[in-house]
Parts: C-alpha cells; structure tokens; sequence
C-alpha cells in the first residue's frame, strides 16, 4: 500500500516536472525568438501597414509583400556583405583554432613556470575597449597594406576571438581528468601524441562552443569593420547594411528586419545542429532532465 | 554530412517554408511606384561641364554619406564617373552611415591613407591640422559664381588661424513643420510664428485632441540644432562673437525656462530619448502637431502616409524676444586629407560639382540648397511648383529664402572645434532636458551648462596656441 | 620506481618546448596586434591629441585628472558597473536554466534551440535596431499590447526609453537578452564535460533533480559558470552599440556608459586624448572585478 503510494507521488513528481520544463522552455523559446518571430512578420508589411500605430504589429492588417525583401536583395550590396561575413568569419575561426587550441592545453595542462601569468596576461589584454584601439590599429593596418580589404578583418579579428577562446578552453582542458593523459603516456605516447589522441577528442565541446563564439564575434564585430572597409564590395554585414538601409532620419525598417533574419537564422540553425551534434550527444547519456 | 542528418521532419519543415515563400511570391501586395526611390529622377537640369585648368590624372577616392534621398547617391555616382572619364581621372565614390562618418575619418588620419575627398553632413573644424587649406578653392569658386552664402563660409572658416578646413557648397534648411488642420482650429492656419503662439496654440492643440507637439531633448543631432535656434531667439548663445564661453546669462535662463513650461504644457516625455529619425516617424503617424525638420520627415510622409503629408506645412524659424533664427539641419563640409594624392583632381572635381549644384538639389528632391544662389536659378521655380508631387505644388516656396532665418552652429562666433565638441557631447539638449524634467531649476542647469564649456574651450583654445 | 624516473625527465623536456612551441605564436600575435595598441592608446591619453592627430605633447596625468572631474564621466562609471552587474546576474542565472534546458527532451527541442540561440547569433548592430523600433514611442509593439489589454489608455505609450531608469532597464534587458544564449552555450559545453559515472552515481543515490543540479553539477561546472560570468562582464562592459543605437547615452546620460561616453568625447568630439583616458579608466575596473570572480571561483573549486 505504501509502496504504490510513493511510486504514485514520483509519477506525479516526474508529471509535474515535465510540465515545469516544458513550459519553462517554450518560455525561453519566446524571449529569445519573440523578437525574431517580429523581424519576420515586419519585413513583409506594406509601408501603409507598418507606419500605422493603429494596425496591429502582430500581424497583418493588409496582405504581406516581398518588395522590401526585394529591395535588400536587389538594390543593396546584402549578398556581397553576407559572403564577406561568411568567409571572414570562417577564417577567423579556423585561425582562432589554431592558435586556442594549443595554447589553451598548454596553459591548462603543461605547467611551466610562466604558464599561470601568461593566461592572465592574454586576458587581460581583452579588457581594453575596442572603441580605444581601434585608431593606433588603423596605423598598423595600413603599413600592412590592408587598408580597405576585408583580409584586414581576418588579420585583427582573432586578436579579438583567441584570448577568450584560450581561456575558454583553458577550463575544459582542465577538466579532463589527469588519469586519461597519463595513461596514454604511460602507454609510450609522446606528449604530443597524447595531445593529439586523448585531449583533443575530449575537449570537443569547448572547441564548438570557440567557433559558435568566434563566428559570432567576427559577424558582430563593427568598429574596426568601420574603420578599416570602406568599399562596398569588401564590407560586411555589421556595416553594410547600416550604411545602405539608414539613410540620415530615414530607416528601411522592413527590408532592416529582413536582413536581421536572413542573417540570425542560418548562423542559429547550423550552430543548433553544431551542438546537437558534438555537445548534447557528447556524452553517453542524458542529463536525465525531462524523464 | 549535413543531408543524411536533416530528419524528415526538419525536411518537411524546409518544404512548407518554401511553400509558404511562394506563396507569398505569387498572390501578394506591392508598394506603390516611388516607393523605393531607386534609379534616377528625370526632368534634371542640363549638365555643365568646363575643362580644368590644368592637366589631370591619377586616381580620385571619394567618400560621402548615404543620402537620404536613394536617388541623389544614383545620380551622384554616375555623375562623378561621367567627369572622372572626360577628364582622365579614375573616380570611385564610397558611401557609409552619416553617423559613422567622423570615426572613419580619424581612422584614415591616423592610417595617413584613405580617401582624396570627405564629405560629412556637419562642419569638420576638428580635422584643420589634417587637411589642406581651401582657400584657393573657395576664392576661385567666389571668383566664378559671387559670395558665397554666409552660413556656409562661416561653418568652413578658422578665423583664428585663418585657414578654411573645408568646402562648404551646400546645406539643408531646418524649417518647422506644423499640421494645418490641427494649428487651423485653434485659430493658426498658417502654423505658429512666434514662440509664444506655439506655447499657447501647442498647448490648445493637446488638450482639445491630446496630439503633443515635439521638439527633441535628446542626445541627438536635431535637439542640439533646436536647442540653439531658441537660444538664438532669446537673445542667448552659447559663446560671444568672439568664441567666449557666453551660455551663462539671463537669456539662456529665460529661453530654458520657456523650454520647460512648452514641455509641461504640450509634450510628453519621449523627447528625452529621441533618435533623428524619431520625429518623423511621429509626424507620419499623425502624432504630432509641431516638429522641427527638414523636409525628409515630409517626403518620408508622401510615401507612407499620403494624408498627413498632404496636411503637412512648413514655417521659418519661430521669433523670440530677440530674434527669428534656426540653425542648419545638415551643412555639407568636403575636405581633402593632406595625404591625398588626388588633391588636385578633388578640387577641380569639386568646382565642377558645385557648377551642377542645380542638378544635385534636383536629385536630393530639393533637399540639398546651394552656398551659392546663383547656381540654382530655377530653384524659386522648383520651390514654387515641386516637380515631386508637393499639395498644393507651392508648399516649399518658404524654402527660398531659408537663409535669411537660418545661422551657423556657432552663432555669433566662429564654428570651431569647441563648438563641435560641445554639439558630440550634447550639452545643450541635456540643460534643456534637466530644467524641463524638473530635476534642477533652470538657473542650475544653465550654471552647470557653463561649466561644462568651460573646460572644453580652454583645451582648444591652449591647443591653438 | 626505476623505470619511471627517466620517463618523467624525458617528457619534462618535452614539455618546455611543447609549450613554447604552443603558446609563444599565440602570445606574439596578441601582442602585436594588441599590446603595442594598448601601449599607444596609453601614450595618447598621455597627450593632449586629437583626432587630427599629428602633434604629440605630453601632458602627463592631466587627461585622467579632467577625466575625474568630469560629471558625466563618473555617471557613466557608475552606469557601467551597475549594468554590467546587472546584465552578467542575470545573463548567467538565465544562461544556466536555459544551458540545462538545451539538453532537456522536450517536445520540439530542436526548434526551440534554434529559438533560444537566435538572440546572440544576430550581429549587435542588427539586432538594437530590431528594438529600437520594438521600443519605439509611436510604434512600440509592447505598447500595442499593453493597449490592447486595457493596462495603458487609448493613445499611451510607455516612452521605454524617455524615462532615465526604464530606458537604464532596457538597457540591461537587451544586453542580458543578448549574452544569455552565449552563456547557455558555455555553461552547456561544460555540463556535457561531466562525465557520466559522476552523474548516475548521484542518481543512484536517490537525489532528485534540483538537489543533483545543487550539490553535484553546480560545483562541477563552476569554473565554467565562472568564466562564462566573465565573458558576459567583459562584452556587457565594453559594449557601446547597444547604448549607442538605443538612447546614445541618454535621457541626460542616464544610459551613458564608459565606452560610449569614451567615443563620443573622443571621436565624435575631436578631444581624443580625454577620451582615451575614459576609457583606460575601464580596465583596472574589469580587472578587479575579472580576478575576484576567478578567486571565487577557485575557492569554491578547491573545496
């Protein structure tokens, strides 16, 4: 009798924490795409429809239209700046890999001497604003004759995206455990090796969440894009669309929105799959949460 | 790798978007024709074109800010390509955002490398070490076309050290601008004309309809223009003709008192966080009765909302206990970097685009007004009679003698780099906003003002010497 | 015992120059790239430049001398700790819920994933123009709503951002809406880092889920938690698009920020020695606040 009334309790338990948890992130879902779920809507309103403080902005009070979309795709530069943003920011992360990585296992786990005041030291220098370096970098930028290209992007960018990257697999380093490394060695692997077979592989996780963070920080990224480019055809789309679409006083707002979502959705979808696949599947189990 | 992982369901998700995009491809709407303003205005004045004087070659890098008229940027490219291939020169034409303008431009100073030619929509004083002085530019232009207008010379002149840091061939008027149906039935038809009647009649206005008047208080480029014109209508300013700290006065007091009891009466408190485009957006929306503008806000009007645009007019500069001045909205400033190497071809190119002046007034949709009158003779015509669909036609007409109510930013002293810091760091919006949110009286907020200044002209001027 | 002496000598070695080989190119591009910037930024507040830039004097210290004395300079101070703080609370208490929720088996997982990232993977000018307009006096359509349901009269609005501390708040919402998916995706990557047995051998013991969560996984993922509060201080605090493209600083600087206040004396302004030094004034600031989460942290580990 009691027994069937525990189990009867933890069934209504577990029942009432689905509940929890998928209220809880279907709420989260609307924070974070309710202002996406808008863009939508707006970049395909008339302008009578729009400018209207009477219409409701949740939809549509006259039918929907692709002029605005049109107008981004046809008569800005927006494919331009979505491929420049693409392929800066893939450099970028392959180079913030290459450099993070290593660096980030060396400062985790091979302890020298100088090692814990050099992570310091490459985060601190994180600290100083972009709005303060981006003058003196202006200078360095155009010895180099990269003045006006978007390769100066790719150049100064990882500047930005290994320190964080290093301290962010820093931690993931030091979480795996010592036992794995040392075994490897034990086994007759060169340092190196072990490096290469046991780390690596382990720190999966931390390395997509440094290209989730350093894609998005070369796309976000608009002070030294402003600085540095100034062609149409080499800017990005941080600076891009401002220039083409906010005119003085006058704001595109539609064909705005249209470029925020065809800008957010691609990047959200293939770092959704990213992490589906190495980081949520990473482990052999679940967290157990929502069973 | 991505294929065999997109699920069936994820596919049958990508199939309905692409349904519904095709959808809404075939039986949609579309917006009316001039929507978009893209491609080239016809009915343009005929082009002029005079040989340099001398022999040209080489390379011209022109940077400018995205106008806001589309069709201005269209014609403007084509028009500097046209001259760059009938005098040997290769032109290329950069646009960006006009608030980006001043940080690109730091950039290419510090780089020691960049563009030939800047232009930017307010005057550039912080730049004279930089560039190369313009005098002979500008006493070539007089030599050819007459004085030039005097709003202009003065938002491009050093007398201190008397150098001219820019070209200045053209600027934007700042008129009122007042909805006739509202201001008609508290007796104004014709908009208000002085600050009194727009005290009195604003505050009509919102308590017989509850539409607000809106003059900004924000840290933007329109408030920091209104701001001043009612200074100036007081008797205040901010520095004397002799670019003295001067803000500090019964004048200002009285002007910033008025401020306060025009937004207790006829404003709400959006005004503190306006953005340049926020004015507009209330006029199109029918929410207010009174701005302060240029005509964009109108024109954005003709697009997406025909009625109040048709109900929209225009007023000079409301008069004070002292005078009838408003600032500028824009004052184009070009100037040429001292590293530019296409020095000469920037200058003769902007001879040649001041001699077309006519045109680009016509493609900027009568935005853009020339520092020299004569090069626009059929502009009272244009104004008179708007090619771009103005009702009724003459709606712009008060626009022909903008300049007589209109002054430079640093009136009545010079437009020096103080002035231009004391605009970037907003310190008149915010006495303004202080004293009318009650927070300080307004003897405080003019006090505090002033000291504010203070520091900020005495840096200059040490540097000057 | 013998044989392992010499193992250990070996890789010893070996580690010298793997870590040289690894973190030298690393610490030289930085730099480069970013210390001989720094070292300039510091000589210009310095000096008494401007963006004309071709004179240098030096002034010595009187730059940060004005600097302090200025008012709007120690509002924006305060602006900046008060937000970032108030942004990284809540962008690290969201972000761990919504780190865990990722993981959860919720019906539509995927989409709400995608949903729960979108806020961070839209570059930052973008998305504060998206609300710009969603805070919009005229169009706002949470006015709308409010209109709607009867909680604002016909015609009101909220005006979000003519109020100082409601425009302060939006601020704050808008970065911590912002940041959040960042922290999600680190605090995630972190959970997914504990290994299995950790986490059967608390279920095997009986504990429930808030009690696992409690006393197992947030201990384990603290060094995570810590740096993802760290990252979310350090782009809050150096963010100047957000303040820029919403209010600019106002109503009466009520939103300035440092980094803000910084670009408009330095840049727009033309004084760009004072507005350098502002923003140096940042950095000792984040560096205190950066080694006290760390030392937190740590201590919490060693326990």
């Amino acid at each position: 009798m009691a027994a069937s009334q525990v189990r009867r309790r933890r069934i209504r338990r577990r029942r009432t924490g689905r509940i929890l948890v998928h209220a809880m992130a279907y709420g989260a879902a609307l924070i974070g795409a309710g202002p996406f779920a808008w863009s939508l809507l707006t970049a395909v309103k008339l302008n009578r429809d729009l400018y209207n403080p009477t219409h409701n902005p949740l939809w549509f009070h006259d039918p929907p239209t692709l002029d605005h979309v049109r107008y981004l795709l046809r008569h800005t530069a927006f494919p331009t700046f979505a491929w420049n943003t693409t392929w800066t920011g893939a450099l970028v992360v392959a180079a913030t890999l290459l450099f993070a990585v290593p660096t980030g296992y060396a400062l985790a786990r091979l302890n020298r001497p100088w090692t814990a005041s050099l992570g310091t030291a490459i985060f601190l220098v994180y600290l100083i604003p972009p709005s303060v370096l981006f003058l003196p970098l202006s200078e360095v930028v155009s010895r180099l004759g990269l003045q006006d290209s978007a390769w100066s992007l790719v150049l100064l960018y990882p500047a930005v995206t290994i320190p964080v990257s290093v301290w962010l697999l820093m931690g993931y380093f030091k979480a795996v455990p010592g036992q794995l490394e040392e075994q490897a060695l034990v086994d007759g692997c060169s340092r190196l090796g072990a490096f290469r077979r046991v780390m690596l592989p382990m720190a999966i996780p931390g390395m997509v969440a440094v290209v989730v963070l350093a894609f998005i920080l070369s796309a976000s990224e608009y002070l030294y894009a402003l600085a540095f480019v100034s062609p149409t055809a080499q800017k990005v789309v941080s600076t891009g669309v401002p220039t083409e679409l906010i005119r003085g006083d006058l704001f595109y707002w539609q064909s705005l929105q249209a470029a925020v979502v065809l800008v957010a959705l691609p990047i959200a979808v293939v770092f959704n799959h990213l992490l589906a696949r190495f980081v949520v599947g990473f482990t052999a189990g679940t967290m157990g949460i929502g069973k | 790798m991505l294929l065999t992982a997109v699920r069936p369901a994820r596919r049958q998700l990508l199939r309905g978007g692409a349904l519904l995009t095709a959808a809404l491809a075939t039986g949609c709407a579309h917006e009316d024709e001039g929507a978009f303003a893209t491609g080239s205005l016809s009915g343009g004045p005929a082009e002029a074109f005079a040989p340099p004087d001398h022999r040209l070659s080489g390379s011209l890098r022109i940077l400018m800010w995205s106008h806001f008229v589309p069709t201005h940027d269209s014609w403007f490219d084509a028009f500097a390509r046209r001259w760059g291939s009938r005098v040997g020169v290769d032109v290329t034409v950069d646009h960006i955002d006009l608030g980006q303008i001043p940080t690109r431009v730091a950039a290419e100073l510090h780089a020691g490398q960049g563009h030939d030619l800047i232009q930017h929509v307010a005057p550039l004083p912080q730049f004279e070490p930089a560039v190369l002085d313009l005098a002979d530019l500008v006493a070539e232009a007089n030599r050819r076309w007459g004085p030039q207008l005097e709003l202009c010379r003065r938002s491009s002149f050093n007398p201190r050290t008397n150098r001219w840091y820019a070209y200045a061939p053209g600027w934007v008027p700042d008129p009122g601008n007042y909805r006739r149906s509202l201001w008609a039935a508290v007796g104004l038809p014709e908009g208000p004309s002085t600050w009194d009647e727009l005290l009195q009649g604003g505050t009509r206005i919102r308590r017989t309809t509850g539409i607000r008047l809106g003059l900004g208080m924000s840290q933007e480029l329109d408030s920091n223009m209104l701001g001043r014109a009612l200074l100036w209508s007081y008797g205040a300013s901010v520095q004397d003709a002799q670019g003295r700290v001067a803000l500090n006065s019964p004048e200002t007091v009285a002007a910033v008192e008025f401020m306060a009891r025009l937004f207790r009466s006829a404003m709400s408190d959006e005004v503190f966080a306006w953005t340049a485009a926020s004015n507009n957006h209330g006029l199109v929306a029918g929410q207010l009765s009174y701005i302060t503008n240029s005509i964009s806000a109108w024109r954005t009007a003709q697009r997406s909302n025909p009625d109040v645009a048709a109900d929209t007019y225009f007023r000079p500069a409301l008069r004070g206990p002292a005078a009838a001045l408003a600032s500028y909205h824009l004052l184009y400033n070009w100037i040429i970097p001292k590293y530019a190497s296409g020095a000469a071809a920037a200058q003769e190119f902007l001879l040649h685009y001041t001699a077309n002046y006519a045109a680009a007034t016509y493609a900027s949709k009568l935005y853009d007004l020339c520092a020299w009158p004569a090069l626009t003779p059929d502009l009272p015509t244009w104004l008179g009679r708007d090619p771009f669909r103005a009702q009724p036609p003459d709606k712009l007409a008060l626009l022909a003698d903008a300049a007589r109510w209109s002054a430079d930013l640093g009136h009545p002293g010079p437009t020096s780099a103080a002035v231009g810091e004391v605009m970037s760091t907003f310190v008149i919006p915010n006495m303004f906003a202080r004293a009318a949110r009650g927070e300080v009286s307004a003897a405080v907020a003019v006090a505090d003002a002033d000291a504010q200044l203070r520091p900020i002209f005495r840096r200059w001027r040490d540097l000057d010497a | 015992m013998v044989t392992r002496a010499p193992y250990r000598r070996r890789t010893a070695e070996q580690d010298t120059f793997l870590a040289r080989l690894f973190v030298l190119p690393t610490a030289g591009y930085v730099i480069v790239l970013v210390a001989v910037p720094v070292a300039l930024a510091v000589a210009y507040a310095l000096s008494d430049v401007t963006v004309a830039a071709p004179r240098y004097d030096w002034v010595g210290i009187a730059n940060f001398a004005a600097v302090l004395k200025d008012q709007v300079f120690w509002r924006a101070l305060t602006n900046t700790l008060v937000f970032t703080t108030l942004t990284t609370l809540v962008a690290v208490v969201g972000g761990s819920v919504v780190a865990r929720l990722l993981f959860a088996k919720v019906f539509g997982r995927r989409v709400v994933r995608v949903c729960v990232l979108l806020p961070w993977t839209t570059p930052v000018t973008l998305s504060s123009v998206s609300w710009l307009w969603l805070l919009d006096p005229v169009y706002s359509p949470l006015d709308w709503v409010g209109r709607q349901t009867g909680l604002l009269g016909t015609g009101a609005s909220v005006n979000w951002l003519g109020r100082p501390t409601l425009a302060a708040a939006c601020i704050v919402a808008v970065q911590a809406w912002r940041l959040t998916p960042l922290t999600a995706v680190i605090i995630m990557t972190g959970l997914a880092a504990i290994p299995a047995s950790v986490r059967e051998a608390a279920r095997m013991d009986g504990a429930g889920p808030l009690r696992r969560t409690l006393s197992i996984t947030v201990p384990l993922t603290l060094p995570v938690t810590a740096v993802a509060a760290l990252f979310c201080a350090v782009f809050s605090a150096t963010d100047m698009a957000v303040v820029r493209i919403l209010t600019n600083g106002g109503p009466t600087h009520a939103t300035e920020v440092v980094a803000s206040w910084a670009f408009a004396k330095g840049i727009d302004g033309g004084n760009l020695s004072e507005g350098t030094a502002a923003a140096l004034f940042l950095t000792p600031v984040l560096l205190a606040a950066a080694l006290a989460i760390l030392r937190a942290a740590r201590r919490v580990e060693l326990r």
